[in-house]
């Protein structure tokens, strides 16, 4: 009896399966773990290259911040069939939570600044054989960081500032306004010493000193910091700058994708086709097929072609037949922006008239399409791979006559100068000469002078989501907000004290402590 | 020793008697049978007393019968050699042959079953009266006639506890939870069949079901400790009898309809959408300066999509054996052509279930394959119904690809074209399922056995998928066709050796077991993704090699493994006290190797205080309670979750001429401390049963608490966070409720049987901490706090229409400030929660409870000869519904369809419930206000059967055994006032319970259902 205890108890001891317990030690193969990256001067560039890569998403430059952008200000119009889309342009906030142009441009910024938080703070632990090649890259993510704060501060104003890479439990401190400015304008000053003046054709997208003082200098001016913008000015205009940077002599190779990253540009988002897949595959953050291509033409082509989404505003046509040219024709900059019912009276001398292959639908009446960035497609492509100029030339020269005029006790002679390039370009007299403006009093005065660039600023750069930078810069009161109203009935919903900046996503506000909705929101 | 030779000598001559009994009945159809009277008495086998209304029967003939008198005795004529049998409630039915006797005394044995019945807790089973933890068990008769086709579905309503929703998309199964929401992640219990552990998509065949034990306390799930804190659903299928070979047929054929709105046609509708129109040129809406120039269409889009779905479903089996072998196999066939159009399952379904004994060795095995193909649905009908203008024509030829949709100046609209969306993109759903283990034992002294298992789960599932050219929206971009195929294909593999000491030494009943499992999980994804397939005329070919454009792809690995050691012992005294310990020792690959162990044990007590001796109450016949404690584990969370990882995806474009770089970047942030989830459950319960066991009742309470919840609680966005939240150990939860079980059944004279049972359940759900450090946790439409229930409605509250100017103006604040000032009459007046005279995010407040007030069940049966009836029904009480249907019909903002009957505000006919209606305006039509909150208690009689089964003597004459009919109504009758299309359905997140965003309704059905056994 005691045997077969004996058998049975060595049988079932030989037959107990062996459970180490090192089988649990299974890790994620599927890629590289965090803890082995950021090693070496590859891994820095490629975590770079992730920041760059935010570009093409819907809440950043794919789509959705120029339908917030222009729709907020008086040279955009939403009569979009999608309601909530059409009401944010219209500062009609119902949803603090609405997806498509407030958490997702949210989110998809604070996705660019994690991804370069981590590239700078790994970069610092990793040695370079090149240490000039180090501070470019460390140029290059502190640019686009700034960039992306700086579009944070002029949507909403009071947002959270993270510097270092997250993690899960953060509930970071909200900053004002002034304390952000400040911040990029940190980001930029160490860019613009550690970035190249120039860069390869095959370097192209990667930001260069122009670009972090032409960055610089709009973050100073929304900060009303006169001298500093100007002295990035002098750089840009004056000094160094003027070896690499000119107006065109073709206002409309600003917007095609024939002329891309041209002498007047000083950065561009680089947008391309060659992932060239379905519907939709912009926002998949972990497809490596996804679109590197823009949708901007899509979103703003007319009722029935493109989405419609955004649209012009009618005034800007008449304030561009308000002058003619030098050789008494029409201003060029409203045929190159702007589609709309007279163009081809207008413009007798183009036969490129068509939309998108097809002619002018008079059901369209008095409306007002986005021409501008438009390419020759026909019919309209979902993408397309036209560069979008962030920072042009041209506004460097109105901001530069600007911030001088704002400096000084009437306008100097420079500023008026900087004004004149930017007219004569579309053969437009100097102002001096100008028949339709009283040249002599608009240059005598501070305030006419200031007032006229904002005439000046919105034909020459409509539609490229710099006027809502402007508008902010400007301030808003009753008198202006009554002026606007005429341009843009948008502004009948716009409340003082409420609507200069966009509600925070409620979810995040709700979630953060250390965040607190926007005023009167 | 002398015990088991009498069972032999007596078994010997029966085998004997059956065979005679067999020749005797074919030769009784051919020979003339002389009748003889037949007496005796009844007794009680235990006692020796006599039984009073015995039913004695002729088996072959029912006419021939008699109850027994005061004194137990009987006199019965019959045919020589007939088979009479006796019956009384409470006893085992005895059947015996009279040859040629006169006399016939009978002991009936006191039915043991009912109490006996044998309850598989895992690794083992255990008596039902021995149980000390809370279990309901769900038998093989209760699934016979339900329309589902898959396990969690046919469960419905059938326990306490136990709630049960499924979507009523074809091949879909339901999905469930116990005992109300103990985790943050997934709640869906643990599934064990036949000993193999698997997720909840089983596709185990119903009809090879023999029964189902949930078990959903602590201790009776400790045994599967780690993975059970959302309790454990443990089924077991049929196996071989012995005896000869039974065949059984049975095949099913349910004919469905789906609820449809109530929405308005074309000519009603543009009625309406005028009025929108004109108020909106009224209210000066940007852009809008005349109505819409409509299409002329008038399209029903349910009456497009919709329509009667059919399910077929065989099943054929063969079973039977000896005790060295026994088999069941079985063939299921299920064809489903869905209520929706462009939906369908087809499935066959194989199962080989075998097992055998030798001396010290016993065997089993369990095969079960299933291979199947679905057609996906591709968007959300009931949603697109509502978006939809009903004026776009399913077919226009000026778009491309051919299908209406919206237009800015004839539907300025954004709904899709269902029928296009259906037509210009298959989907192929392919699957393939095997499950199977093996397990050997070897038994010695019928005390101790050691057994090992080893079980096999594979998957293997494609989606292909065909994108045609064409649109189905306003404003979709120019899609190039493309051909995706997708797959899936996991193995699991669980190692399992166990050893159980079972014996009873005298009063004392030991039964422990002591083992160790090894489980590994892998998975391993495919797909790719090719443009423009080659078409021949019209029709595109599907090869991938077809297809000319550009060709992407990608896959991905997965890996988990689980090890546990595990022992518990049950331990009872004299039937009357019991004690049952269960510990548990778990390691996972899915925790960081410094919290990866963890251990987890419970213990329970029961006392059958019918079984003392001082307990002498009649009409009570077994009373038991019991009490348990015990903790639970889970780390239910993805295969790396730990792990933090690079994305490799990010594309960036730089140069002229242009070219792309690959980004690197860390996207999904991770928590790497993550430890094990930890529930602790306490539970009483008892049981009862009274008046000869014809009632029964059995009541739980239970107090649990969930801790260290493993969640993927969503973050900040600014933390710039991407594919997913991180998993985190998130809060505690607590989780207490009572269960009550009632059932009655009884037998009116020999021809009338019934049974009532109803089940009552109630919950109180509590959140005691939240991740993060957070006191307070918002989503769009709800808000958990500590101390509250989680998801509680926290919305902006209507307080009525503004009627007039002058309201508005009056709509003041404390400090006189008006608080809506650039509201138009009609506009919704909403409530200034906090004062401060502006209606912003300040003014949302708690409005609604998601947690219906209790949850009852209720089942009737009765049967009269060869008739049965059968009501199961159930509901959910009191409690606040979101209606997401009502909420995106709204009021006209954007050109949607709208429900028949609505009265908006006008102001020649002023309502103050609903604002008038407007294009292009949405601030009446927000989703977060509690306009679309409704009571959502429902009391729905899911199933109603009634069957028939032939009688046995013309059974006999066709030497069939068995022969049944049934018909059940499902669904058909639901008691509501909530106006959305179905008031079950599925959550849609642990935050957001009890909103229906335009959910899936269930199908209304007939089953009709035909079975025999050979």
């Amino acid at each position: 009896m005691k045997k077969i205890y004996y058998i049975l108890i060595a049988l079932s001891v030989l037959i107990t399966p062996s459970c180490d317990e090192s089988l649990l030690d299974i890790n994620n193969e599927n890629t590289i773990s965090s803890g082995n990256f950021w090693q070496t001067e590859q891994d820095i560039e490629d975590g770079l290259v992730a920041v760059y890569n935010m570009f093409y998403r819907q809440g950043t430059w794919t789509r959705n911040i120029y339908t917030q952008m222009q729709g907020m200000a008086d040279d955009g119009v939403s009569y979009a069939g999608w309601t909530e889309l059409q009401e944010y342009s219209k500062f009609i906030f119902t949803n603090y939570n609405f997806s498509e142009v407030n958490t997702k441009i949210w989110q998809e910024h604070y996705v660019a600044v994690f991804r370069a938080n981590q590239v700078l703070d790994h970069i610092e632990n990793v040695t370079f054989a090149d240490d000039k090649h180090k501070q470019d890259l460390i140029g290059q993510a502190k640019f686009l960081r700034a960039f992306y704060y700086f579009y944070l501060t002029v949507l909403w104003d009071n947002v959270p500032l993270i510097l270092k890479t997250s993690s899960a439990a953060d509930q970071p401190e909200q900053k004002t306004a002034d304390k952000l400015f400040s911040q990029i304008e940190e980001d930029l000053k160490d860019a613009v010493l550690k970035l190249p003046s120039t860069r390869d054709a095959n370097e192209y997208g990667r930001p260069t000193k122009g670009a972090a003082y032409g960055l610089l200098a709009k973050t100073y001016m929304q900060h009303h910091k006169w001298p500093e913008a100007i002295a990035c000015f002098e750089w840009l205009i004056d000094g160094e700058g003027k070896n690499y940077y000119d107006l065109t002599a073709d206002y409309g190779d600003n917007f095609r994708n024939t002329t891309e990253n041209n002498k007047e540009s000083l950065y561009e988002i680089q947008f391309s086709l060659m992932n060239r897949v379905g519907f939709d595959q912009t926002d998949n953050y972990q497809d490596p097929n996804a679109q590197l291509g823009t949708q901007i033409e899509m979103n703003q082509a007319p009722a029935g072609i493109g989405w419609n989404n955004i649209e012009a505003c009618r005034w800007m046509v008449d304030y561009y037949k308000r002058e003619k040219t030098t050789d008494g024709k029409n201003d060029i900059r409203l045929f190159y922006n702007l589609w709309y019912n007279d163009a081809a009276n207008d413009f007798p001398e183009r036969t490129d008239h068509l939309i998108y292959g097809g002619a002018w639908n008079s059901d369209w009446g008095n409306r007002v399409f986005i021409k501008k960035y438009s390419t020759d497609a026909s019919p309209i492509y979902y993408w397309n791979d036209n560069n979008f100029r962030v920072l042009r030339y041209s506004d460097m020269l109105l901001l530069y006559a600007e911030a001088l005029n704002e400096n000084s006790a009437t306008p100097p002679a420079k500023a008026i100068e900087c004004l004149n390039r930017v007219r004569q370009r579309v053969k437009l007299p100097t102002i001096q000469k100008s028949t339709y403006y009283n040249g002599t009093q608009i240059t005598a005065n501070k305030e006419t002078f200031r007032e006229h660039l904002k005439i000046e600023r919105g034909l020459e750069l409509t539609l490229e989501c710099v006027r809502w930078i402007d508008l902010k810069r400007w301030g808003f009161d009753q008198q202006k907000l009554n002026e606007l109203k005429n341009r843009d009935a948008d502004f009948n919903n716009f409340i003082l004290g409420k609507s200069h900046c966009m509600p925070i996503p409620q979810i995040d506000v709700d979630n953060n402590p250390n965040l607190k909705q926007n005023e009167n929101y | 020793m002398e015990n088991k030779t009498n069972q032999k000598q007596t078994k010997l001559p029966k085998a004997w008697q059956y065979l005679l009994v067999a020749l005797l009945f074919l030769s009784g159809t051919l020979n003339a049978v002389a009748q003889q009277t037949v007496s005796g008495t009844v007794t009680d086998g235990k006692t020796g007393k006599p039984l009073i209304g015995v039913v004695v029967v002729n088996t072959a003939n029912h006419s021939q019968s008699t109850t027994t008198s005061v004194d137990g005795k009987y006199t019965i004529s019959v045919p020589e050699n007939s088979i009479i049998a006796f019956s009384f409630l409470g006893y085992q039915k005895e059947e015996v042959n009279v040859f040629n006797r006169t006399s016939l005394d009978v002991a009936l044995k006191v039915d043991e079953q009912i109490m006996e019945e044998v309850v598989v807790i895992g690794y083992g089973s255990i008596r039902k009266k021995d149980l000390t933890g809370a279990v309901s068990v769900v038998k093989a008769d209760d699934l016979r006639d339900r329309a589902s086709t898959d396990v969690i579905s046919s469960i419905r309503g059938l326990t306490s506890g136990v709630k049960v929703t499924s979507s009523g998309l074809p091949g879909q199964t339901g999905y469930m939870t116990i005992r109300g929401l103990g985790s943050l992640t997934s709640n869906s219990p643990l599934f064990v069949i036949d000993g193999m552990i698997g997720g909840s998509d089983m596709h185990v065949n119903v009809q090879d079901i023999e029964s189902i034990q949930i078990l959903k306390d602590a201790s009776s799930a400790a045994i599967y400790g780690s993975r059970a804190a959302n309790g454990v659903v443990i089924i077991t299928t049929k196996q071989g009898k012995e005896g000869p070979m039974k065949i059984e047929f049975s095949s099913q054929l349910t004919v469905s309809k789906l609820p449809r709105y109530d929405l308005m046609d074309a000519e009603t509708w543009k009625i309406y959408d005028d009025r929108a129109y004109d108020e909106a040129i009224y209210s000066r809406v940007a852009g809008i300066t005349q109505r819409q120039n409509h299409y002329e269409g008038n399209t029903d889009w349910q009456e497009e999509m919709l329509r009667t779905g059919i399910l077929q479903n065989y099943n054929l089996s063969f079973s039977g054996g000896q005790e060295a072998g026994r088999y069941f196999v079985s063939l299921n066939r299920m064809v489903d052509k869905g209520a929706l159009y462009g939906t369908g399952y087809d499935r066959y379904g194989f199962r080989v279930n075998t097992s055998g004994k030798k001396g010290i060795f016993s065997y089993g095995e369990n095969l079960f394959f299933t291979t199947s193909n679905r057609k996906n649905l591709n968007g959300n009908p009931w949603s697109d119904f509502i978006a939809i203008s009903p004026t776009i024509p399913v077919h226009d030829e000026s778009n491309p690809g051919g299908y209406g949709y919206g237009d800015p100046d004839r539907a300025n609209n954004y709904g899709r074209n269902l029928v296009a969306m259906q037509e210009l993109q298959e989907q192929d759903n392919p699957e393939k399922n095997l499950r199977g283990n093996i397990w050997g034992q070897i038994s010695l002294f019928d005390m101790f056995h050691a057994k090992l298992n080893i079980a096999y789960v594979s998957y293997q599932g494609v989606t292909n998928t065909l994108r045609k050219k064409g649109n189905w929206t306003m404003g979709q971009g120019s899609d190039e066709p493309y051909l995706t195929f997708n797959s899936y294909q996991s193995d699991d593999i669980l190692i399992e050796q166990t050893y159980n000491f079972k014996h009873k030494f005298g009063k004392h009943d030991v039964d422990a077991i002591a083992g160790i499992t090894y489980n590994t999980f892998k998975g391993q994804s495919n797909w790719t993704t090719k443009l423009n397939p080659l078409t021949l005329g019209d029709k595109y070919i599907e090869a991938l090699n077809a297809a000319t454009g550009n060709t992407t792809g990608g896959g991905a690995y997965d890996q988990a493994a689980l090890i546990s050691y595990l022992g518990r012992i049950n331990y009872s005294y004299n039937d009357k006290y019991l004690l049952q310990l269960t510990g548990r020792r778990d390691g996972t690959s899915r925790l960081p190797k410094k919290n990866r162990w963890d251990n987890f044990a419970s213990v329970s007590l029961g006392w059958r205080i019918s079984h003392e001796s001082f307990f002498q109450v009649p009409f009570i016949n077994d009373l038991k309670i019991r009490a348990n404690y015990g903790t639970l584990g889970s780390s239910n969370i993805g295969y790396y979750d730990y792990q933090a990882v690079i994305n490799t995806a990010p594309r960036a474009v730089f140069g002229s001429p242009e070219y792309k770089l690959v980004g690197m970047t860390q996207s999904r942030l991770t928590n790497i401390d993550l430890v094990w989830e930890k529930t602790t459950q306490a539970n009483i319960g008892l049981d009862a049963a009274f008046l000869n066991n014809r009632l029964r009742v059995s009541m739980e309470y239970f107090d649990s608490k969930s801790k260290d919840l493993l969640v993927y609680l969503p973050i900040l966005m600014t933390s710039g966070n991407e594919g997913g939240n991180p998993a985190v150990n998130a809060g505690s939860l607590s989780n207490k409720g009572i269960e009550v079980e009632i059932g009655w059944r009884d037998k009116i004279g020999k021809d009338f049987s019934y049974s009532a049972s109803l089940n009552f359940s109630k919950i109180h759900n509590k959140i005691l901490d939240l991740g993060y450090g957070r006191s307070v946790y918002y989503e769009s439409l709800s808000k958990a706090e500590i101390g509250q229930p989680l998801g509680m409605f926290y919305l902006y509250k209507m307080l009525g229409i503004f009627q007039s100017e002058e309201e508005i103006r009056n709509y003041k604040n404390a400090e006189g400030k008006i608080i809506q000032p650039d509201a138009l009459p009609g506009d919704i007046k909403y409530d200034d929660y906090n004062g401060d005279g502006i209606i912003s995010s300040e003014d949302r407040q708690i409005v609604g409870n998601p947690w219906p007030a209790f949850e009852a069940g209720l089942s009737l049966s009765a049967s009269y000869k060869n008739v049965d009836i059968g009501i199961n029904a159930y509901g959910r009480f009191n409690y606040d519904v979101w209606n997401g249907s009502a909420a995106a019909a709204a009021d006209f903002a954007n050109n949607q369809n709208n429900f028949n009957g609505i009265v908006p505000w006008t102001q020649e006919h002023p309502v103050n419930d609903r604002p008038r209606i407007v294009f292009g305006d949405s601030r009446n039509s927000r989703g977060d206000q509690d306009r679309w909150l409704e009571d959502g208690t429902f009391f729905r009689f899911s199933e109603i059967t009634l069957g028939y089964s032939l009688p046995k003597p013309i059974c006999n004459k066709i030497r069939i055994d068995a022969v049944r009919l049934g018909i059940t109504l499902q669904n058909l009758i639901t008691l509501t006032n909530y106006s959305g299309l179905d008031p079950e359905f599925l959550d849609s997140g642990i935050f957001t319970l009890s909103s229906d965003g335009c959910s899936f309704p269930n199908p209304k059905s007939v089953l009709f259902s035909l079975s025999f056994k050979f």
